[in-house]
């Protein structure tokens, strides 16, 4: 088995940025030179193709072949900088080692898995092929919203698990749970991320409140933004506005990555 | 033409390009005029013919709304010119001006203009310049408050220590640009100051963990037997892993 890590991001609750944090991250570490893979996990409503511009037409084959028997994962990787989309953002990816593992969209796919259910084996021996058939230095894994199957078994694989969470009492109560799920499953390195803070909210003192209730890193407080909003998944946020404070918010999260043991 | 109205002409902005014998055979082809509160020196919609140089007194430039009211663009005064560009694009008046007060100009005909642009090339250089000027001037005023406005939405206010609004010579297109930067400047102070309230009122987030539910779902989750097995699957994996 290769060295690459497995790097997934959760949120206990939806809409809170996962896809975009993930796609963000991973773009960041490929821009730095290194090789990614992008896993999406979320098989009853998966969304991360949309921020590489990879659409209905341009998908072939995806991770639910895999988890049937019906593809390598070597077939269903998808050379991002091989076929960078439109987009300032996405354009940069040109040339850079990305791979994405789409999940299908198509309605009669996504209910078969879900009525066979996942095997932890298959889809960690499809995990660890494709980090080391694509060589990856991280293969990163979006994943569908609260503690559900599919869910349960990316934490359990992974080697660093973000938890992103929105500054809110809901958002918080869940976080809690994840958190004692994640170290229960013995992961090696948790990470907390806040995404969507409120200017009138001062970063620092809501790090410091979460930090001490979890007694684990909260590695950034991103804004609630309205350039992020109005983006709207269209492209690579931080790497078309590279100086924005959500951009560079993100992007203090990068070294965390990579100084996970 | 008398000293003073020569006098006039050269402070104004459209003729500053020009020298003295070029003012001076403008001044002979310009005719003055004078008009009383309430005089229309054009409507909207008349055929462009003539340019006027204002001398003395104040105008107000008028347009209509959908509904035929009046709505009152601008307001100009001494030294400002008004029409000028009408006699080049050829297009009827865009808009009326009338008088404010007792308003003496200068009056050039379209005729007299295009005379002097054929016969005096000093002259027709010279209202190039001013044109040009013009031109260029809006631009670095546009360039200045599109980099200004892009600072503001980056929040770097900076720019309002080590740079200042500038005033200049009233009615020149200084002055309106003048006019714009400080209203710009103004709603930068105020956007500034209302961020800096907003920062002071900075809520103080408190967050409650419910802590026996909190409970009572891990134990909902990691009771089952698919978790069960999971754990042990991933410890083996896990191991396996570390082993490497
Ligand atoms: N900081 C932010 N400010 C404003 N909008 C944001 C921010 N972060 C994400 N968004 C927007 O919120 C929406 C949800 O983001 P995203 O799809 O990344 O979340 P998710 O957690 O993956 O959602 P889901 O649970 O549905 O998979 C998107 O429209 C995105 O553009
Ligand atoms: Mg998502």
């Amino acid at each position: 088995m290769s060295e690459g890590k497995i790097v997934s991001i959760h949120s206990f609750r939806g809409g809170t940025g996962k896809s975009n944090t993930t796609a963000n991250l991973a773009a960041q570490i490929a821009m730095m030179g290194r090789r990614v893979g992008v896993v999406d996990t979320d098989i009853q409503s998966p969304g991360i193709h949309v921020l590489f511009g990879l659409d209905d037409q341009k998908m072939g084959k995806t991770l639910n072949d895999f988890l049937h028997g019906a593809a390598t994962i070597r077939e269903v990787g998808y050379s991002v900088g091989e076929h960078p989309a439109e987009g300032q953002g996405r354009a940069q990816l040109k040339g850079k080692q990305i791979f994405l593992f789409p999940s299908s969209i198509k309605g009669g796919e996504i209910s078969k898995i879900l009525k066979e259910g996942i095997d932890f084996n298959v889809l960690n021996e499809g995990l660890q092929t494709a980090i080391s058939e694509f060589d990856l230095d991280y293969l990163f894994i979006d994943t569908h919203p609260g503690l559900n199957e599919e869910t349960l078994l990316s934490i359990a694989t992974s080697d660093v698990l973000i938890v992103i969470l929105r500054p809110d009492n809901q958002d918080l109560q869940g976080t809690a749970v994840t958190v004692d799920i994640a170290r229960s499953l013995d992961v090696p390195n948790l990470l907390l991320m806040v995404n969507k803070a409120l200017p009138k909210h001062d970063a620092s003192a809501i790090k410091a409140e979460i930090e001490s209730q979890f007694d684990a890193p909260v590695t950034s407080v991103l804004p609630l933004s309205f350039d992020m909003a109005e983006n709207a998944s269209r492209d690579l946020f931080s790497l078309s506005y590279p100086d924005h404070e959500w951009s560079q918010a993100l992007k203090n999260v990068v070294p965390f990555i990579l100084n996970a043991k | 033409m008398i000293d003073a109205v020569l006098e006039k002409i050269r402070e104004a902005d459209f003729f500053q390009e020009l020298s003295d014998d070029a003012l001076a055979a403008v001044a002979a082809k310009a005719t003055l005029r004078k008009y009383a509160t309430g005089d229309a020196l054009m409507r909207k919609g008349d055929p462009a013919d003539s340019f006027h140089l204002i001398l003395e007194g104040h105008l107000k430039i008028v347009t209509t709304d959908a509904r035929g009211d009046e709505i009152i663009i601008n307001r100009v005064g001494p030294g400002e010119t008004i029409g000028e560009l009408a006699l080049v694009d050829e297009r009827p008046r865009s808009a009326g001006a009338i008088a404010l007060d007792n308003v003496e100009a200068l009056e050039l005909t379209k005729e007299a203009f295009f005379d002097l642009l054929d016969h005096r090339l000093d002259v027709s250089l010279g209202i190039l310049r001013g044109f040009s000027n013009r031109l260029r001037f809006s631009t670095t005023y546009i360039e200045k408050v599109i980099d200004w406005s892009q600072k503001t939405a980056e929040g770097d206010y900076s720019f309002l220590e080590h740079t200042q609004p500038i005033t200049n010579r009233p009615g020149t297109d200084d002055d309106k640009a003048a006019q714009l930067l400080s209203a710009f400047y103004s709603m930068v102070r105020r956007v500034k100051a209302r961020e800096e309230g907003l920062k002071q009122q900075v809520e103080q987030l408190t967050f409650e963990i419910d802590q026996e539910r909190r409970k009572k779902e891990f134990e909902e989750i990691t009771g089952t037997e698919f978790y069960a097995r999971l754990k042990e699957q991933a410890h083996t994996i896990r191991k396996k892993r570390q082993g490497l």
